[in-house]
């Protein structure tokens, strides 16, 4: 748990209850909390908040947590995705991002953020989820790395 | 065929056809035309005169009813007596009673939707639009009806509607789930005030959902909201001039109706403990408008304000309820809240602009895909 003392990290989710019960869990962990619920304050804190890692729920309502999970990225934040469904509940872009079960439960919470933290190769857009962690930041990022936008419905 | 006024049947342009070769060319060039265009609409077309024969079907018309024009055609009576005969309960289905046939549609357009006959016994549910054909006298002489299988939509209908239902059951069951898995987990270790605390927060969560059971989860109605959280209260009182509950009824997003009918219900929760409601003379108002937004969104703006109760002081402690309400709503809902401890009573003012129904964040990212 030391490990996660003090540490700050972002926390998106957009249910103000279960908000509530992951920024408990966050803080009984030792962390600082930043909380966003709303896609548009996410992006700002994403792109400005200073922070170690992210939580991000993916279903935000019915938009999705993707354009937080780019600027993340960019920044070579180390980040998670929560979802109640699983791996599947990711899109194939983002699949070699972490991913926290919810209902949110503290040990797996801390598992996956003490991974995050320790591990030096934070996970690349996609990547291959079966390939392992790889880092984005040992090089720039490739001009062709797919600009896909899994938030707007087709 | 016996002597009729029939729709198709022009004499001046009978006439004129013979006066020429070309005129004949291209009346014969016309109507192959309009035979490649009907016989290749996916919508049954039926041409009928005076008397409810058809004396015209496009292809569509023949799959639809599983019989050919020529068949309609030999059988010389209305074309009701053939495809549209018998109800789906097994009743005959006399002419007289048909809302298609029975008379010629007075205006363009006429719709319906009927149950049709097919040539092997099916029923089928079809969608019609009947419009009048008329003579140079503007005489009704015909009817043109266009005919839909809607099978498909009436199966996509009953397949929402049994989705819906398990989801309305699937939701308040697994509420109760949730209640007695914490029922027999705490069994005689947590004390039994938190136990009742919980157990009223899960009921206040369940009904929040009754009123979007109501309305197909698209949105709940304010006024609904709001009584239905006041509802055991006002029940458990006599004297129901004890609330004031005043407001324009609004469309609410099902995520602000269900977090809003939970900040009532901690209000509602503190003032029966500590507030107004705990004393017989107390009184609490709720009050709310609407007002339109520089963005064109409306925001609800609602005070709760609580009367004739006991002296109030500033909590110590901030617990769920003031957490829930002053810090999680406007961070939800980018609006904002206050409780005020006054001495005379608990004023809470909330601001919340109202999504606009549809799905959330889609103006965000609207926004962006613009960018």
């Amino acid at each position: 748990m030391t490990l996660l003392q003090g540490r700050r990290v972002l926390l998106v989710e957009d249910e103000s209850l279960v908000a509530m019960l992951a920024e408990d869990m966050l803080m009984e962990l030792g962390c600082e909390v930043l909380v966003a619920m709303r896609l548009d304050k996410a992006l700002v804190q994403a792109r400005t908040g200073e922070f170690d890692a992210a939580v991000l729920d993916v279903n935000l309502g019915d938009a999705r947590s993707y354009p937080i999970a780019d600027v993340l990225f960019e920044r070579c934040l180390p980040f998670l995705f929560a979802t109640g469904y699983g791996v599947e509940g990711v899109e194939a872009a983002y699949r070699g991002v972490p991913v926290l079960q919810k209902p949110y439960q503290r040990a797996p919470m801390a598992h996956l953020l003490q991974r995050l933290l320790t591990c030096e190769e934070p996970a690349r857009k996609g990547a291959d989820p079966h390939a392992g962690l790889t880092c984005a930041c040992q090089g720039p990022v490739p001009a062709s790395a797919p600009t896909f936008r899994a938030d707007i419905a087709t | 065929m016996p002597q009729s006024r029939q729709p198709l049947q022009s004499s001046a342009l009978a006439a004129a056809s013979l006066a020429t070769l070309r005129r004949g060319d291209q009346l014969f060039e016309t109507e192959r035309r309009l035979n490649a265009v009907l016989n290749n609409a996916s919508v049954s077309i039926f041409l009928m005169d005076d008397r409810q024969h058809c004396i015209y079907m496009n292809r569509a018309a023949e799959q639809l009813t599983g019989y050919t024009l020529a068949e309609v055609l030999a059988r010389d009576c209305p074309l009701h007596d053939i495809v549209h005969h018998t109800y789906p309960d097994g009743r005959p289905f006399p002419l007289a009673e048909c809302a298609i046939d029975r008379a010629f549609p007075q205006n363009n357009h006429e719709r319906g939707e009927e149950v049709f006959v097919h040539a092997d016994g099916h029923f089928y549910p079809v969608g019609f639009t009947a419009s009048p054909i008329r003579d140079d006298s503007a005489n009704i002489i015909g009817t043109i009806i266009e005919v839909l299988d809607i099978s498909e939509e009436k199966a996509a209908a009953e397949r929402q509607r049994l989705l819906l239902n398990e989801l309305n059951h699937r939701v308040k069951n697994t509420l109760a789930t949730v209640q007695s898995i914490a029922a027999q987990t705490f069994r005689g270790q947590a004390d039994q005030a938190a136990r009742s605390v919980f157990d009223a927060r899960m009921v206040a969560l369940s009904t929040a959902h009754n009123v979007l059971v109501a309305d197909n989860w698209e949105s709940a109605s304010l006024r609904s909201v709001v009584e239905r959280a006041l509802a055991p209260h006002l029940l458990a009182e006599l004297d129901v001039n004890r609330f004031r509950v005043e407001g324009p009824d609004a469309r609410l997003h099902p995520k602000v109706a269900v977090t809003l009918s939970m900040a009532l219900h901690e209000l509602m929760t503190n003032a029966a403990k500590y507030g107004a409601l705990s004393v017989p003379e107390g009184r609490v108002s709720i009050l709310w408008s609407l007002a339109a937004m520089d963005d064109g969104r409306q925001q609800l703006d609602l005070v709760w304000e609580e009367q004739g109760g006991p002296e109030v002081a500033e909590p110590t402690r901030k617990g769920f309820g003031s957490r829930l309400i002053e810090r999680q709503l406007p961070l939800e809902f980018d609006g904002s809240a206050e409780i005020d401890y006054r001495s005379a009573g608990v004023v809470c003012g909330l601001k919340i602009p109202l999504v606009t129904l549809g799905w959330m964040g889609q103006d965000v990212i609207e926004r962006q895909a613009a960018l």
